[in-house]
């Protein structure tokens, strides 16, 4: 490209680049901005989002469904990769292809059996309906069985030789040399988990339940709280997806290519 | 291997699949057959709900802003993302920043950013102000509080949210092409427009098919948004198929009903993904 082509294209995208972060800066300012008209950054909106709002209980729930989530879908999809990537037998090839088919099925369409169900298994309104549907995700399964799959099984070969067992090879000799594959994975899950919204929104009606994406979404629709108080509110949800970002850029880039690239 | 120990190790996923994906698109289907609500018996009705469908207004109007929500986007997401993918490809000054920057909105909590985006299109938010100085015809009370702007800000917003998702994208697609074909180019005194035309575009076309494939599964089920900035008003302006189902299921309880919108929208959604894979399918197969 020519000098003046790149001095053209580097406005443009700083240009785009502003309009992109502007919601967020807004969003920032806005919650520091005081009731009462002074000159200084204040926060009493974060204090009275956190208090009176019922924040804290939210960012007590999303932080505790968010964990687990993500320690579930580390054992759960390594246990699977390492079945599917390594073990021969009969639905093998089928579970594999299932969780490739499972991507394309649209998950907002099936809410009324999904709600029907967690409903009839007494689930509504309780920590497991935020959790269970959540604990082994399709993009892990993928993820994990191709990465196991690429790995040469030297180890595993010695390690069966000397009489270990199925599960301590798993753990002990697999999954160290995962590392990689199981960053991607827990970043990938940690952050779905976090945002998630429709599922938490159908499943669970207390508000002692609620988790951030949901909390902050009821407040909007009352008269309760301030929008620069709601401000507040969203700029703790937003923070620890911009922490991850920082230092996981990586994982996370490769999460989303692995599905698209290979898919 | 011991078979006790093989199922343990499979056993979370197939529960997985079978509780929440198997089960529900399986019984979706029976219920869209059926008056189910939490209220008295239930009846098999045959096609019933499905003819209702074709006569209220409500799901009409909701099935119109849905295809006018994901042809309205589409286009935009994608050229504006293949755009900026290919400038940052060209390694301009603090490209890996531009990269990350545009990353963010798509990795922060829909419902965060609806919330935002409602101060912001709000009677005397920035972009209401904003319009305003641009001298456009802005409704008085925000964009959100009008049947002829809430559905096109929304789509803005949409735009705006994914096109940072479909940037890395694409950026993956054009750095796996291999540089030679570059270089040939170059050597044959290709410039930046020639290389974009004859290299990158159809370099790029699989990941162009996959990107309006995912983006449509996902745009079809626009609700969140929804939900937050408007709850499909004014007048049921911005009430999308999904908002339907939601409020005509686990609302009004007329989940029979609302089954069946569901599965009308889930038979649709299949029938582009197939027919956009059939697309890239095809052309794997000639290259």
């Amino acid at each position: 490209m020519r000098r003046f082509g790149k001095i053209t294209a580097c406005i443009l995208l700083t240009v785009i680049l502003i309009s992109m972060l502007f919601p967020f800066f807004y969003m920032i300012i806005a919650s520091f901005q005081s009731p009462t008209p002074t000159c200084s950054i204040s926060w009493e909106n974060y204090s009275a989002i956190l208090t009176r709002g019922g924040l804290a209980g939210f960012l007590f729930n999303s932080a505790l469904v968010a964990v687990i989530v993500t320690l579930g879908n580390l054992v759960f999809c390594l246990m699977a990769g390492y079945a599917l990537a390594r073990k021969r037998f009969s639905g093998n090839r089928l579970l594999y292809i299932s969780a490739m088919a499972v991507l394309m099925i649209p998950a907002h369409v099936v809410i009324i059996p999904v709600y029907i169900l967690i409903s009839k298994l007494g689930l509504y309104n309780t920590y497991w309906a935020l959790i269970l549907p959540f604990l082994v995700n399709p993009l892990g399964i993928f993820l994990m069985t191709q990465y196991i799959k690429n790995l040469p099984d030297d180890c595993e070969q010695a390690a069966r030789i000397d009489g270990a067992g199925e599960f301590t090879i798993l753990f002990k000799i697999v999954a160290p040399l995962c590392k990689p594959a199981l960053a991607v994975l827990a970043v990938q899950a940690f952050l779905s988990s976090w945002n998630s919204f429709v599922y938490p929104f159908i499943l669970v009606s207390s508000p002692k339940l609620y988790t951030l994406p949901v909390g902050l979404a009821m407040m909007q629709g009352l008269q309760g709280m301030s929008t620069p108080e709601i401000m507040a509110g969203s700029t703790i949800a937003t923070m620890p997806v911009i922490i991850v970002f920082l230092f996981f850029q990586r994982q996370i880039t490769e999460g989303i290519t692995a599905g698209a690239v290979k898919g | 291997m011991k078979r006790f120990n093989l199922l343990i190790l499979v056993f979370p996923w197939i529960a997985t699949l079978a509780i929440f994906w198997v089960f529900p698109v399986i019984y979706s289907l029976v219920l869209s057959f059926t008056d189910y609500s939490i209220f008295g018996q239930t009846r098999y009705i045959g096609v019933a709900n499905y003819l209702k469908l074709f006569s209220d207004r409500t799901f009409l109007l909701s099935l119109k802003n849905t295809l006018y929500f994901v042809f309205g986007t589409i286009p935009f997401t994608t050229v504006i993302a293949l755009v900026l993918a290919v400038l940052i490809a060209e390694k301009i000054p603090g490209h890996k920043i531009f990269q990350a920057g545009y990353f963010i909105p798509s990795i922060v909590s829909m419902s965060v950013v609806a919330i935002v985006f409602t101060a912001l299109y709000a009677r005397g938010g920035y972009l209401h102000m904003l319009g305003k100085l641009c001298g456009l015809a802005v409704p008085e009370n925000g964009y959100l509080f009008s049947t002829s702007t809430a559905l096109p800000a929304i789509m803005a917003m949409d735009i705006w949210v994914a096109v940072g998702y479909y940037v890395l994208l694409y950026l993956a697609a054009i750095k796996s092409i291999p540089v030679e074909i570059y270089e040939a180019a170059r050597l044959d005194g290709a410039g930046f427009w020639r290389r974009l035309w004859q290299v990158t575009l159809p370099q790029i076309t699989s990941m162009t098919l996959f990107v309006v494939v995912i983006n449509t599964i996902r745009s079809f089920q626009i609700f969140i948004e929804i939900y937050v900035m408007t709850r499909g008003g004014p007048l049921g302006s911005t009430s999308t198929v999904v908002y339907f189902v939601f409020d005509e299921g686990l609302r009004k309880f007329n989940m029979g009903y609302a089954s069946a919108a569901a599965y009308l929208l889930f038979v649709v959604i299949l029938i582009f993904s197939l027919i956009q894979m059939k697309l890239i399918g095809g052309k794997d197969q000639s290259r």
